[in-house]
């Protein structure tokens, strides 16, 4: 029996690179031996989107893409279709769960430098995986058709509008329709559960391939690759397979505990996961009190708001995210972990972090006038933090990197 | 033609900023007044217990009984319900269920049409099956218990909660005839203590605006309709989430599976951690 699958594998493995891929990617793939847990939020990312995968699938079959069903679908899961809730409350957790791995992710990337040279492309598919996650996530809260889901999406959409020139027609093409619709429903669904879906796994692929080629990081910022044993491996390095898979298991168990606890114990999140709102059918004639994003895009909303300026608040937002992309060209520093960089960056990226969370705060709640001017200083010092580094990061005081891990 | 269209939809944008703005400072005024009960002041906490079914069953029957006429519960099943609340099917039907045409599978969709009501009330009766979650469960809680006597009214009710409410008090008959009264409470000092004058009496200040029946009014006294409004916000609860309660007890099960997930994965880890830490 043992020897006809070996002789199975044996002839499979001729003609597809079965253990080839496995030894190079996984069992004899280096990987630094000592990180901090810092660096499960890229295991963790993963996991999400697995889940969300699956849990997708599953909510296609019963919902309902039309504007006369869409609502009582989602109703209709949660209390005829067997263990609906537990596949809905999966999903809506998962949004919120994917968004707070890779935001710590991203801010990991901040702290250790994980864009540096030679990382510059893991870190610009990272930046595109978030940025169609954005994409994503808004187009998914449409799906139910809520109040908030209506509202929400009106916001957003006349956005676009803002843009000189083309921004109507742009408006008009994003909807189909001239409100939104059944049209937007539809269209939005096919976008939510195959184009986007596509991309983003087109997009890790390529992030993770990235990654393999030039090898992870370690919050030393030390290059493993300057010393190697006899046979050309890193010394301070250990194989992915069994050991940091064994290593993420752990943190994949913490992670799933709380993400359980979320699920069955808190599943609107306060409000901030599932909006209360949106236990409310869409209605074009009724606005609800009050219009607040999710918790996940909140910061922006709240850069939004601080402008005066329509088309400038869109062009301040877009900058936020688009500004991402070429950090690996605005650190100057010839260190890559804070650790031994000076304490201009770590001021500036505590100030960074405080500014990000308050936005944050800020775009939940209504509009004071100290809260804009509030949200005013935090915008400054969000694009401070980015703008000044070539900087602060060039004439800054380092520390000496060591040699080894 | 082209520039026609795109005025219009200047127009539209406009007037869509115009209103979003409205609803920001209205949001903001809302704000000041302290929540979402309005002039109830905070609303009273509820905690519903979806495991006491007597409760839950006396609560689907206050509803079927008093409420049920006007509003829908349009996303739940009669089936269902007698189910989870351990109604055994033929008494269900025989005592709750008033039109014999429905059967188990059925949605509760109301007995009253939408165009009708809207005519007879202004507004038609909400879909109530979901108004745990949009509302909340200490809104319902404080409304049903905040209407009080305002002849200026259309059904001589007014609401604390909701000011100007298309509702007429349905359970007045079993409440009795709230009015808003006026009280002597004692002022209170700076050092947080009654503030008394100087032969050591209590100064009083006239507040109004507090709700208090009249004796006897009512079939019920306070403490039974307090507790007919508790087991009829459970019901809703329930309603709005009919698995919660499976929920909440399979969430225990799917944290300690984790936790021994977690457990044994990191034991695994250790062994294999001695490999490279000698």
């Amino acid at each position: 029996m043992s020897e006809m699958v070996g002789k199975l594998f044996g002839w499979v493995n001729s003609r597809l690179p079965v253990s080839n891929t496995f030894e190079r990617h996984l069992s004899k793939h280096p990987v630094p031996s000592k990180v901090n847990f810092w660096y499960l939020f890229g295991a963790l990312a993963s996991v999400v989107l697995i889940i969300q995968i699956v849990s997708g699938i599953w909510l296609i079959m019963p919902y309902s893409n039309t504007e006369e069903e869409a609502f009582a679908s989602i109703e209709y899961i949660m209390r005829d279709v067997d263990y609906g809730w537990v596949i809905r409350y999966m999903h809506t957790t998962g949004a919120s769960m994917f968004f707070a791995v890779v935001y710590l992710h991203m801010f990991r990337g901040l702290l250790y430098g994980s864009y540096q040279k030679p990382k510059e492309l893991v870190w610009i598919f990272g930046c595109t995986i978030y940025l169609a996650m954005m994409a994503e996530g808004f187009l998914g809260y449409v799906l139910p058709y809520g109040q908030m889901s209506y509202w929400g999406a009106q916001v957003i959409i006349s956005l676009f509008g803002a843009i000189p020139y083309i921004g109507e027609s742009l408006e008009l093409w994003i909807r189909g329709d001239y409100y939104i619709s059944g049209i937007t429903v539809s269209r939005f669904f096919a976008l939510h559960v195959v184009a986007l879906p596509l991309v983003l796994i087109a997009l890790v692929f390529l992030h993770l391939v990235a990654l393999h080629e030039v090898g992870a990081g370690n919050p030393e910022g030390v290059d493993i690759e300057e010393h190697l044993d006899d046979d050309g491996v890193p010394l301070d390095s250990v194989p992915f397979f069994p050991y940091k898979v064994l290593n993420a298991l752990v943190g994949i168990g913490v992670f799933m505990t709380v993400f359980a606890i979320i699920m069955f114990f808190f599943p609107e999140g306060g409000g901030y996961f599932i909006e209360m709102a949106n236990f409310e059918e869409a209605n074009p004639l009724v606005t609800p009190e009050h219009i607040a994003p999710v918790w996940y895009y909140s910061p922006y909303y709240a850069m939004l708001r601080a402008v005066p300026d329509k088309l400038g608040g869109l062009i301040v937002m877009g900058s936020a995210v688009a500004i991402l992309f070429v950090v690996p060209w605005l650190d100057k520093s010839k260190v890559a972990s804070i650790r031994y960089k000076g304490i201009y960056s770590k001021v500036a990226l505590a100030l960074f972090g405080i500014s990000f969370i308050t936005l944050g705060y800020l775009g939940t709640v209504s509009v004071t006038e100290v809260r804009k001017t509030m949200s005013v200083i935090c915008t400054v010092i969000y694009f401070a933090f980015f703008l000044l580094m070539p900087i602060y990061t060039k004439y800054e005081k380092t520390l000496e990197v060591p040699e080894r891990l | 033609m082209i520039k026609k269209q795109s005025n219009i939809l200047n127009i539209k944008l406009s007037k869509f900023l115009v209103a979003i703005g409205l609803l920001v400072s209205i949001n903001g005024i809302d704000a000041a007044e302290g929540g979402p009960c309005k002039d109830y002041g905070e609303c009273d906490e509820f905690k519903y217990s979806l495991n006491d079914m007597a409760s839950l069953q006396r609560g689907a029957s206050t509803f079927l009984n008093y409420c049920y006429g006007c509003h829908s519960l349009q996303y739940s099943r009669w089936g269902r319900v007698s189910k989870d609340l351990q109604i055994p099917e033929e008494i269900f039907f025989d005592n709750l269920v008033f039109d014999k045409s429905i059967k188990p599978g059925d949605l509760m969709i109301g007995s009253m049409s939408k165009e009708q009501s809207a005519q007879w009330f202004g507004v038609a009766p909400p879909d109530l099956t979901l108004v745990s979650r949009v509302r909340g469960d200490d809104w319902i809680y404080s409304y049903l218990r905040a209407y009080y006597e305002d002849s200026s009214k259309q059904y001589g009710v007014n609401n604390l909660v909701y000011p100007g409410t298309a509702m007429p008090n349905v359970l007045m008959a079993l409440q009795g005839n709230q009015k808003l009264v006026c009280k002597d409470v004692p002022v209170i000092a700076k050092n947080g203590g009654e503030k008394r004058d100087d032969f050591g009496n209590t100064i009083t200040k006239e507040k109004c605006g507090y709700l208090k029946v009249d004796v006897g009014s009512g079939e019920l006294n306070k403490e039974e309709f307090d507790s007919l409004i508790y087991d009829l916000t459970n019901f809703l609860v329930y309603v709005g989430e009919p698995a919660k309660a499976e929920r909440e007890r399979m969430g225990w099960y799917v944290i300690f599976y984790f936790l021994i997930f977690t457990a044994l994965s990191a034991l695994l880890y250790r062994e294999y951690h001695k490999d490279y830490h000698k």
